[in-house]
């Protein structure tokens, strides 16, 4: 049977003593903060790589759900970034976000999930450069906060 | 405040009592039934009855302390959609009445088709263990011991249920009426409190004999409150303690076999189906084998961490504390001391109460441009 | 049945493949679940790089593709389209960006190379998932609706109804022209702003293609882009408009007098009034609130004396419904009130004014006859301008209003046009930007006539004199930035440049269209630069100043615009209307109308019957906030639906490294 995900040469086991590369997830809208990603590429600025981009319309479509199964499923920090406030597309979906971003605040680092695993941000599609700076300093952040528990436990 | 009445209580029982106010709500010709507890036979318990002919008020026990579900669904399914049917009185418990409350801003139910009328509780035992109350102290001197505590210690050696014992909402003035048990001698005579336009209306109606606050129901209530409230806070140490990181919450939750009777038992619960039993959630052979191989060992069932976590960011805003899904635990998992105790905190992060006031809107059905600067570093 | 995916890594030249091993990315996607083939190519949006595409799907019965190469927003629609050529619905693909968020951004290639593989698994996981989708098409209603009739708006109705559609064209007040009818000459040509807005007025009013409705506005606007319907209320204007023959003698007989609008306060008007004589229409307008007959029920003069019997006062307040296609917002702006900003004194000194009131002192028709004068009826000897009051500041608005420059140097040459070369000018200026056509040049001439130009925002206006020399005069306190020194500079007459801001009902007006604001109040276009006449709501485009400060010929220019996007939509007839928008699985929903409420678009009704929420598609934006919330699911965005989104998140923490137990420790 073939395998979801062949194994990695390089990845998958990482050597002992090799130093911890977290995964991070980021929702991001695809009219403010996947353009400004776009941005920052076009402008070749240079990023950690641990930042992996989940593209939605809008983060008002970011179900607490999502953020919770990266948590549980092996991410170790997980970034939701829209438009600034009055300048959502969908009119208030990041408004909606902001509430919800809230609510796992309030539940998740009360069972050791430390809350700067999950991170809320604005970052405007011309904001290349801040997109940039979100993610080296999160990744940076979260590399000092060490592997998430969730990896450790057979719990989905 | 509202008008005060008195139920009088006839040879020391005021289980008559109640099912003789319950027969004038029947007689008021707005009334269609009434929804009450109702003793089932063999000591098993109460059960919600909605009856409509006051001969049929026999069995009728609001008092009884068994609490084998949560009557707000119940009251939904009668008052939801419009007028077809006729004004329903429903006597229930504070967490019931809250419940409701929820439900009806979800739209599941109105309140405008219903007579609440809330009963000071002192709490009620656990499905498992009523019967053993039941059995050795079945009787309407047991009863009044038992009404007499406020639900303190034990009786039989059975205590009442820990949401019960770390209850603070022990009163429903949310309701149209409340009657008063606390700080009352319940062989004598109960208190009936109007709280809305609706509970004053009927007040006059029912022509009960005046009575006054005598401050004795408020002083019983505050001892209690303070016992409860401590027991809350000891109860949210533990759990905190058991559950501050992902390995305690996985013990906390191990015996979890995602029978999702929980979530069924819920009274907020309310989705028709859960998403947990959607396909969503159906996963291939061929997927929970690459989980396995990828963590070594793989928990059967999956998705128990995930399962409670969700429910907790769905209802623990709207939770009312009632216990039921402790209840309906068959596994013994202390689900009521985690949804509590999570639920205390989000409900105040987003200063909100449920139950508190139908017109206060559930925290993630609204916005405000400018709140929680603390998430994005103080920018708004 | 499992899918077939085929998966293309493009190498972009040397733009992925320099830093990523493209041909490695395709081999570790070769190894996928599902998985038929994977390729590497060095350009996949080049026509063989297509073709392989389509190729594949035909020979291989591939039913998914996943392609890995630049931004989506870039190509997404090139690939979908060969998807769609080769026999495939183009939403069983799925484009994920190794270029961007890749290549360019990654300096380590091993690094790159491994993200890469990371970003691909995701996409395969995800598309395995994807559902066939099919764009609806709506027929769009051919006529447009043009809300407010200043020059924006005048420009916009005249453009869309020379191609031959019909404009349905609502101004509020009684007389189309708006801002531009109150002003005198217009820079930098000075040509007289009556002289070149009249024309177009009169051109609407004899345009057969639009149906000029004065005194309205539209209060609600329901449906979606090609089909909107817009419910106009026409307040009663109190006199016949087919009867009146514009003679004028009701104004003349008319016995009540209030301080005049049009005129900024400056003179008064009669409770039957009209701007100007070339208002159109041109028929006077009845106030309800100053008409004697109106508030007592006596008088009738006006009544009593109309030649034609026009007046009416038992006209009422009227309904219509127009229905379009399109609509264009041009409903301008506001003049910010400095009475608020102390400093200044307006209100409490009679001689200080408005930018707006200066106008109607030039004015040939405005109070004074188009003389500059001062109360006391001289002409002021020396005048301070004062620019960006309430522009340009933290307090007010942090804008920049772009016309205040521009007529302040147009105020500097006509107070020395008309009252002589000896009178002194004064301009208080943080910057002079003067960066449209002729206006430099325009700047150079006005410095030319001994103006002066003083940088530094004044501190304050007062009448506070230290010297003989300053009794009965208007001191500006001011600091000369470029000198470093304070200043005190005694005038007759100041003359504040106010900011333009939103109208004080703009959100009111947004809400009824469903569109935004920006921060600044004014109406939110879809994108500051590719997208500036066109809004997030499909259908719905901006003209003129409602956007943002303008000039008039950048206001024109933006019409002409916002017109030109409506002409594009009526004229096709016909708009696509994409299948990614949200659905409500009826059984699964329990109708708790939370989502109705988080719907910013309204696209979500309650059906009684069934007691579930029902989403209009048409009116759908695709948003997700009903899905995002819904705890059941049974609110979901097509193509971001939960499954989609849950096997990407599978495909992207798959290689996550995991620190693996020894088997049977920590079973929890």
């Amino acid at each position: 049977m073939q395998e979801l995900i062949a194994t990695l040469e390089t990845q998958s086991d990482p050597l002992p003593g090799a130093a911890f590369e977290p995964a991070i997830v980021a929702f991001v809208c695809n009219w403010c903060t996947y353009t400004a990603a776009d941005l920052a590429g076009t402008s070749r600025m240079v990023q950690s790589p641990n930042v992996r981009l989940v593209r939605m319309m809008c983060t008002g479509m970011v179900d607490p759900k999502y953020i919770i199964k990266a948590l549980l499923g092996g991410a170790d920090a997980v970034l939701v970034s829209g438009c600034h406030p009055g300048d959502c597309h969908y009119i208030n979906g990041n408004y909606k976000a902001r509430r919800r971003v809230k609510l796992l605040m309030e539940i998740l680092p009360r069972f050791g999930i430390d809350s700067r695993r999950i991170k809320l941000t604005w970052v405007g599609a011309s904001e290349g450069n801040e997109f940039a700076a979100t993610v080296n300093r999160f990744a940076a952040e979260i590399k000092e906060l060490g592997p998430i528990d969730t990896r450790r436990l057979p719990l989905l | 405040m509202g008008s005060i009445a008195r139920i009088e209580v006839k040879d020391g029982n005021p289980v008559a009592a109640l099912q003789n106010f319950c027969a004038r709500l029947l007689a008021d010709s707005e009334i269609t039934a009434v929804l009450a507890p109702r003793q089932l036979p063999g000591n098993r318990g109460a059960m919600p009855a909605l009856v409509a002919a006051p001969e049929q008020l026999h069995d009728i026990d609001p008092l009884a302390p068994s609490f084998r579900l949560n009557a707000a669904r119940m009251l939904t399914r009668l008052t939801r959609g419009a007028d077809d049917g006729g004004l329903v009185a429903a006597l229930l418990r504070p967490c019931e009445v809250r419940a409701f409350i929820e439900l009806c801003k979800l739209n599941q139910g109105s309140l405008e088709n219903t007579l609440l009328v809330s009963l000071d509780c002192p709490g009620a035992f656990s499905n498992t263990d009523y019967p053993r109350f039941a059995a050795n102290s079945g009787d309407t001197w047991s009863l009044v011991q038992f009404l007499g505590t406020s639900g303190r210690g034990t009786h039989g050696g059975i205590e009442i249920a820990r949401a019960c014992c770390t209850c603070e909402h022990t009163t429903g003035a949310e309701a149209d009426l409340s009657i008063g048990l606390f700080g009352q001698d319940v062989e004598k005579g109960l208190l009936l409190m109007a709280n809305t336009p609706r509970g004053e209306g009927f007040m006059t109606r029912l022509g009960l004999p005046e009575a006054t606050d005598d401050g004795s129901r408020d002083k019983a209530l505050e001892a209690l409150l303070a016992e409860r409230r401590a027991a809350q806070e000891l109860m949210f140490a533990e759990t905190t303690a058991a559950t501050s990181d992902m390995t305690g919450l996985s013990q906390f939750l191990s015996a979890c076999v995602n029978c999702y009777n929980c979530r069924a038992a819920c009274p907020v619960c309310y989705c028709k189906e859960c998403v947990f039993l959607t396909d969503v959630f159906e996963h291939k052979p061929w997927q929970y084998l690459s989980w396995a191989r990828q963590r070594g060992a793989l928990k059967m069932p999956t998705d128990t961490v995930f399962f409670h976590l969700t429910r907790l960011a769905h209802m623990s805003t709207a939770c009312v504390g009632c216990g039921q899904c402790s209840n309906a635990c068959p596994n013994g998992v202390p689900v009521m001391e985690l949804f509590k105790t999570i639920a205390a905190a989000t409900q105040k992060a987003f200063e909100y109460e449920a139950g508190r006031d139908p017109g206060e809107a559930p925290p993630l059905s609204v916005f405000r441009e400018r709140e929680f600067p603390e998430l994005t570093g103080g920018l708004d | 049945m499992p899918s077939r995916i085929g998966v293309y890594v493009c190498h972009c030249g040397t733009n992925i493949a320099g830093r990523v091993d493209s041909e490695g990315v395709a081999r570790f996607a070769a190894g996928l679940k599902n998985v038929a083939v994977a390729r590497d190519y060095k350009f996949m949006c080049s026509d063989p790089g297509q073709d392989m595409i389509i190729k594949d799907i035909r020979e291989m019965g591939l039913t998914r593709v996943v392609v890995a190469s630049c931004s989506p927003r870039l190509h997404e629609k090139t690939f979908q389209k060969a998807c769609q050529r080769g026999g495939l619905n183009p939403f069983l693909f799925q484009m994920t960006c190794i270029r961007e968020h890749c290549s360019w951004v990654v300096a380590d290639p091993v690094e790159a190379t491994a993200k890469a593989k990371t970003l691909v698994a995701g996409a395969v996981s995800r598309v395995n998932e994807h559902e066939e989708l099919y764009s609806r098409v709506e027929a769009v209603h051919p006529d447009v609706l043009v809300v407010g009739g200043g020059i924006a708006g005048i420009q916009a109705a005249l453009d869309i109804a020379r191609s031959g559609h019909k404009v349905h064209l609502v101004e509020r007040g009684p007389s189309i022209g708006g801002h531009m009818t109150q002003f005198d000459k217009t820079f930098p040509t000075l040509d007289c702003a009556a002289c070149i807005s009249t024309p177009k007025m009169v051109a609407v009013a004899q345009e057969p293609n639009i149906n000029l409705m004065t005194m309205s506005e539209a209060v609600e606007v329901k449906g979606y882009v090609g089909n909107y319907t817009a419910r106009i209320r026409t307040r009663p204007r109190y006199i016949n408009e087919d009867r009146c023959t514009g003679c004028g003698l009701c104004m003349e007989k008319c016995p009540k007098s209030v301080p005049s609008e049009f005129e900024e306060g400056l003179a008064k008007r009669k409770a039957v009034h009209r701007n100007s004589p070339q208002s159109v229409p041109n028929t006077p307008v009845i106030d309800p609130a100053s008409c004697i007959y109106l508030v007592k029920g006596k008088c009738g003069a006006c009544k009593q004396n109309c030649p034609s019997e026009a007046i009416d006062f038992e006209q009422q307040e009227s309904f219509l419904d127009v229905q379009v296609g399109t609509i264009v917002l041009a409903t301008g702006f506001d003049i910010l009130d400095p009475t608020a900003l102390t400093q200044y004194g307006f209100g409490r000194y009679p001689e200080v004014y408005t930018g707006l009131q200066f106008e109607r002192l030039n004015n040939a028709v405005g109070p004074t006859g188009g003389k500059i004068l001062m109360k006391n009826g001289q002409a002021p000897e020396s005048v301070a301008i004062i620019h960006c009051v309430g522009s340009r500041d933290k307090n007010q608005h942090e804008y920049c209003s772009r016309v205040c420059c521009m007529y302040a140097l147009k105020y500097d040459h006509l107070i020395k046009d008309k009252i002589g070369h000896q009178a002194r000018v004064f301009n208080f200026y943080i910057d002079m930007r003067c960066f449209g056509k002729g206006y430099e040049e325009f700047y150079r001439r006005v410095q030319e006539e001994g103006v002066t130009f003083i940088r530094g925002r004044p501190s304050e206006v007062t009448d506070q004199t230290l010297s003989a020399e300053e009794d009965g005069k208007l001191i500006v306190v001011a600091e000369d930035t470029l000198l470093g020194r304070p200043v005190r500079v005694s005038v007759d007459m100041v003359v504040l440049c106010t900011a333009m801001q939103a109208r004080r009902d703009a959100s009111e007006v947004a809400r009824i269209f469903g569109i935004s604001q920006g921060q600044d109040g004014f109406f939110l276009e879809e994108h500051p630069k590719l997208g500036p006449v066109s809004t997030a709501t499909d259908g719905i485009f901006l003209a003129g100043t409602c956007q943002g400060p303008k000039d008039i010929p950048d206001a024109v220019a933006h019409a002409s615009g916002g017109a030109g996007q409506a002409l594009s939509l009526a004229a096709r007839g016909e708009v696509s209307i994409s299948p990614t928008v949200s659905w409500i699985n009826p059984d699964i929903c329990v109708g708790c109308k939370m989502c109705v409420d988080l719907c910013a678009y309204s696209a979500i009704e309650f059906d009684e019957r069934r007691k579930v929420c029902v989403i209009n598609e048409a009116m759908c934006k695709g948003c997700g906030s009903c899905a995002g919330h819904c705890p059941s699911g049974a609110a979901q965005v097509r193509h971001f639906n939960e499954k989609q989104i849950f096997a990407e998140l599978e495909g992207l923490s798959q290689n996550v490294p995991l620190v693996r137990q020894p088997a049977g420790v920590d079973h929890l």
